[in-house]
Parts: C-alpha cells; sequence; structure tokens
C-alpha cells in the first residue's frame, strides 16, 4: 500500500512537471509574440531601442509609439483574448460542448448591442463611459445568456449541446440584424467607428481601458480557478455532479454568469472577436488534458497568443488601414470551427 | 434495520404523475434490485432516492433524516449514484477519474492528501483496474469503463450505492463481471447496494431483496424467493412465465414466457 502511494504521488508529481512545463512554454511563447509585436507595424521599433525606451531613455518620438501607441494596445490584445479563452472554457465545461462559446452564442452580440445603444445616445467618449460600458456590456450579456438558457434548457434532457448551439446562432442572427437596424442609424464618424468596432479592431486602446480589463480580469479569474474542481466533476454531466455533492444549478448558474461577465468586459473594452473561446480552450486541451486547474491558465495564455498575433498580423498585412484583428481570428477560426463540428458526434 | 425509507412518495415531471404515493424501505447492507417494465418509474424512483430529483410530495429519509433537509454534499458522504451510461470527457486518465470519488470529502481547491491517495489505491484494487490505472478512459471497453465508474463511487466511501442499470449496453460476460464485482462488494464492506435492472434473471441471481414496479406503483417486493411467482410476472410484465430454480444459484430463474393476450 505504501509503496503504490509513494508511485503514485511520484506518477501525479511527473505529470504535473509535464504540464507545468508546457504551460511555462506557453508562457514564453506570449511573452516572445509581444516583442515581436512590440517590433512590428507601421512606424519600426528595433529590439535594442525598445529595450531602451523600455528602461527611460527612448527619444520623445519613441516613448510616443511605444508607451502611447504599441503597449497598451498589445496588452488589450493579450487581455481580451485571455479573457474570451477562459469565458469559452468555462462555458464549454459546464455544458458540456466542445462547440460552445461566447461568441457563437451570441452573447458577445449582447453586450456588443448594448454598447452600441450607448454610443447612439452618448456622442463623446469620456472616462465616465469607459466605466459604464462594462456595466452595460454585463447587461447585454446577461440577458442574451438568459434567453438562451431558458429557451434551450429542458427540465427532462438538460442542457442539449445542439440545441444549445441552434438557440445561440438564432438569437445571435437576430440580434445581429437589430444592430445593422441602429448602425443604419449613426451618422458617418459613428457608423465608422462601430464598423471597426464590430469587425474587431483594438482601436484607441488607452491605460484607462487596460486598467478596467486587468480589475475585471483579477476579480472573476481567481474565482474561476476557485472553481476549478466544481468545473471538473460539472463536465461529468448533471446526475454525476449531484452524486457527487455539487448543487449543479446554482453552481452552473454562478459559472455561467462568472464567464459572461468575462467576455462582457472584453466585449466593452475591445471588441466582438469570435472563435477564441472556441480555439484556445481546444489548443490547450490537447495540451495539458482536461483538467482545469491547468486548463484555464493555459487556455488564458494560448488565447492571449493568438489575439496578439493576430492584431501584429492586422497591423503588419495592411500597414495604413488596418484590417480588424477580429477578422484575421477568424480567418484561421472558422474552418477550425468547421474541423470541430465535422468531428463531433451531434 | 432500514437504510432508505420512502414514504408516500410521488414524483411527476411537470403534470404527467410517474410515481404515486409509493412506500419503500431499503434492507441495510444488504443487495436490492428494482425491475419493472419500460417507462414505469423505476429509474425514476432511483433518482428521488438518491436526491437528484424532488419529489412532488413525501420524503426520502437516510438513517431517520429527509435527504432534502440535507445538503447535495452530505448526501453525497452517504450514497453513491451512477446514472446510467454516464460519459467520461476525452483524455481523463482511469486514475483521475476515480479521484474525482473523493470529491464531497476534500475541502477548498480539492487537492489530494494521502488518505485519498489511499482511498483510490483500495478503490483500483477492489475492481481490478491497477494495471491500467494511468490509461484513458476513452480507450478502454464497455466493461472496463463502467468498473471504473464503480470505482469512482467506491472512492466516495458511502454507505449506500445506487446504481442505475449498470449492465447496460455490455455483453453478457462483462455483465457478470461487473454484477459479481458489487456482489463482493457487498459482502466484503457491508454496504448496502440498490440497482435498477433490467434483466430479470440476473436481478434474482444477486439480489438479497427484491422490488417490482408498474405503473409507479410496487406490485411485489420481498426475498427473489418471494418475488419470482407467476402472479407477480403476469401482473408486471403481463407475461405467462415459466419458473424453476436454479441447481447452481439455488435461485429461482424465469425459464421461458410468452406473452399474455387478453
Amino acid at each position: 500500500m505504501k509503496n503504490k502511494n509513494i508511485d503514485a504521488r511520484e506518477y501525479d508529481e511527473k505529470v504535473f512537471i509535464k504540464r507545468m512545463n508546457i504551460f511555462l512554454c506557453c508562457l514564453v511563447l506570449l511573452i516572445l509574440s509581444s516583442i515581436i509585436s512590440i517590433n512590428s507595424g507601421h512606424l519600426k521599433l528595433a529590439p535594442l531601442d525598445t529595450l531602451r525606451t523600455m528602461l527611460g531613455n527612448g527619444t520623445a518620438r519613441e516613448n510616443l509609439v511605444l508607451f502611447d501607441i504599441r503597449l497598451p494596445r498589445i496588452l488589450i490584445s493579450i487581455l481580451i483574448g485571455m479573457g474570451l479563452a477562459v469565458s469559452g472554457c468555462v462555458i464549454q465545461n459546464v455544458t458540456k460542448n466542445d462547440l460552445a462559446e461566447p461568441g457563437l452564442l451570441g452573447i458577445n452580440a449582447g453586450a456588443g448591442l448594448m454598447v452600441i445603444i450607448y454610443t447612439l445616445l452618448n456622442k463623446e467618449k469620456s472616462f465616465n463611459s469607459i466605466l459604464i460600458m462594462p456595466f452595460l456590456a454585463l447587461l447585454g450579456a446577461s440577458l442574451t445568456a438568459f434567453i438562451i438558457y431558458k429557451v434551450a434548457y429542458k427540465k427532462e434532457d438538460g442542457l442539449s449541446p445542439m440545441r444549445l448551439i441552434l438557440t445561440g446562432i438564432g438569437v445571435q442572427a437576430g440580434l445581429t440584424a437589430l444592430t445593422t437596424l441602429l448602425v443604419v442609424k449613426l451618422d458617418d464618424t459613428q457608423f465608422n467607428m462601430i464598423a471597426t468596432w464590430q469587425a474587431g479592431s483594438i482601436w484607441g486602446s488607452n491605460y484607462q481601458d487596460v486598467i478596467i480589463i486587468c480589475l475585471w480580469l483579477i476579480v472573476l479569474i481567481p474565482y474561476i480557478l476557485y472553481k476549478s474542481k466544481v468545473l471538473d466533476v460539472l463536465n461529468l454531466g448533471d446526475e454525476i455532479s449531484h452524486g457527487l455533492g455539487i448543487d449543479v444549478e446554482k453552481e452552473r448558474r454562478y459559472l455561467i454568469g462568472g464567464a459572461v461577465a468575462i467576455s462582457a468586459i472584453c466585449v466593452a473594452v475591445g471588441e466582438n472577436i469570435s472563435f477564441v473561446g472556441l480555439i484556445a480552450p481546444h489548443v490547450a486541451k490537447k495540451l495539458v488534458g482536461p483538467k482545469n486547474m491547468i486548463l484555464i491558465p493555459t487556455s488564458a495564455l494560448v488565447g492571449g497568443v493568438l489575439v496578439s498575433v493576430a492584431d501584429t498580423i492586422a497591423r503588419v498585412i495592411l500597414p495604413t488601414s488596418e484590417i480588424p484583428t477580429g477578422i484575421v481570428v477568424a480567418i484561421i477560426g472558422a474552418p477550425y470551427f468547421l474541423y470541430l463540428f465535422a468531428k463531433s458526434k451531434y | 434495520m432500514k437504510s432508505i425509507v420512502a414514504e408516500k412518495l410521488s414524483i411527476s415531471y411537470e403534470d404527467k404523475i410517474i410515481v404515486d404515493n409509493l412506500n419503500l424501505e431499503i434492507p441495510k447492507g444488504k443487495i436490492t434490485t428494482i425491475v419493472g417494465p419500460n417507462g414505469c418509474g423505476k429509474s425514476t424512483l432511483l433518482k428521488t432516492m438518491g436526491r437528484i430529483l424532488k419529489p412532488r410530495c413525501g420524503v426520502v429519509n437516510l438513517d431517520g433524516k429527509s435527504i432534502h433537509s440535507l445538503t447535495t454534499r452530505e448526501v453525497a458522504k452517504k450514497m453513491a449514484i451512477l446514472p446510467q451510461t454516464p460519459q467520461a470527457p476525452n483524455g481523463l486518465t482511469v486514475r483521475e477519474l476515480i479521484s474525482y470519488g473523493r470529491f464531497p470529502h476534500q475541502k477548498g481547491i480539492g487537492k489530494l492528501n494521502d488518505e485519498d491517495r489511499n482511498i483510490i489505491s483500495w478503490a483500483l484494487e477492489a475492481t481490478k483496474l491497477e494495471e491500467i490505472q494511468n490509461q484513458e478512459v476513452d480507450n478502454l471497453s464497455g466493461g472496463q469503463r463502467q468498473r471504473v465508474w464503480i470505482a469512482m463511487a467506491l472512492a466516495q466511501q458511502t454507505e449506500i450505492i445506487l446504481l442505475d442499470e449498470p449492465t447496460t449496453y455490455l455483453d453478457l460476460s462483462y455483465q457478470l463481471e461487473v454484477l459479481e464485482l458489487l456482489y463482493d462488494l457487498n459482502r466484503s464492506e457491508k454496504c448496502t447496494i440498490v440497482m435498477v435492472l433490467h434483466d430479470l434473471n440476473l436481478a434474482t441471481r444477486f439480489a438479497d431483496y427484491m422490488v417490482a414496479i408498474k405503473g409507479g406503483k410496487i406490485i411485489s417486493r420481498g426475498t427473489p424467493n418471494e418475488l419470482m411467482t407467476w402472479e407477480v410476472l403476469k401482473d408486471t410484465f403481463n407475461i405467462d412465465a415459466e419458473i424453476s430454480i436454479n441447481d447452481k444459484t439455488g435461485k429461482p430463474a424465469c425459464v421461458s414466457y410468452n406473452l399474455i393476450k387478453n
């Protein structure tokens, strides 16, 4: 018995170290992609110059490019990627559905609609609006999630994956139509702003946005991690979870609430990028397995890499008229989604 | 000695009444099997006894206390429930899945301690899964997979285990393997086992106590010898059965049967 226990613990530790190494690799990849991102774009900044500027010895122009333009944008794209990935990971676990993701389910569209309504009513972007926007986005996202949940949930067989996806796509189509209707009413400048935002471009990022999204994620991600074991068990199905002592309905509501809040802040601060919440958790699961304690942080890193790389590509391909990040992600994401759909059992 | 006691239990889905005013006592430390035709409410009854479903009225008592006054976690420390054909997520190893059985006993973020590891090792040994403990559950055969789920229930270390058709979709030899495992566990650990079984002869062979249900009502209950009679099988399954005592097991078995036509 003793020996077996030691063997088992050693094995557990070996697996843990292996997964930690993969996690660290992802971290290195994220740092590398950030460095590349800093150095690329319309205004070139060599690595050494970047380092010098970082240390406070840059010229006025270098300071401007690095601190005011590039850095907040990179930080925002990483944070959004992380948030959307974590949100997707939670929703996939809770619904036992590999294809669920806040973007595809229309939750992000719900958040976005609220943001547009707000923009319509308030023509100027003030500091107040940065504080209020996340809550409006949360309201929109929560309402959408609530509607989808109510429609897709059936008492007899719970939340069927197929019904969830179909409901989500339906709701998303409806919300998009409504959004288009509103956009028609915008004047030219508003229209341009919203059109870019809709397609997902991290425009006009500033430190206020960075701070706001950071604050939300600092509260929400540890909460989700604290619940990681509950997520593991929920993934075994409702009845098993009940049998293992989980109040399924309550925990599911809390966790979906957390995931919706995370995706709402991402939409409010940045944009509506679909597919990140789908791709990142999948790649992470392939790398470190299905245990959420390690899966969630790894998904966050993969999501961060994905969006920051997409943002860099968006900046590099067409330096003058920048293409929105969301489109770059979608070019990779859409085929991946179809691949998963073809492979899935439903 | 009684384990679970259901009193005046009525269960319904929306407006459809599945179980109506049912009283049932499950003997402690014994194997009880519940039999009955499709849609008779046997699974529903099992889920209600396991606190997955809430009854419309009536109570389920566990050691004299209503299970709906206990928290889900308190129930999980006393009772393990295995639903019909559970599905494991991709990429989980046998050992990892079994370790989830420790969940109701863990605090905080749920790191395994030495006691948990001991219990998991014991569950692996009892279900003869030690050799394949680091394999992924998806790659196992149906019988092995069912054994993993049973091992998870064992790791939960409860006095009672409820199982909903644990032999569904299994080959004959796997069915026996699973039931013999449960039988041995009942004899060695003295745990109370309640299971819904489809196969009448297997239900008889491994039971100490049997319950026959039809239309949400109990037709008969008692030892296999008391229950397996021509009348009970006629009332429960609408069959004209030929019953004889099996020499090897000493238990009654339904040798052949015909449909009763009105």
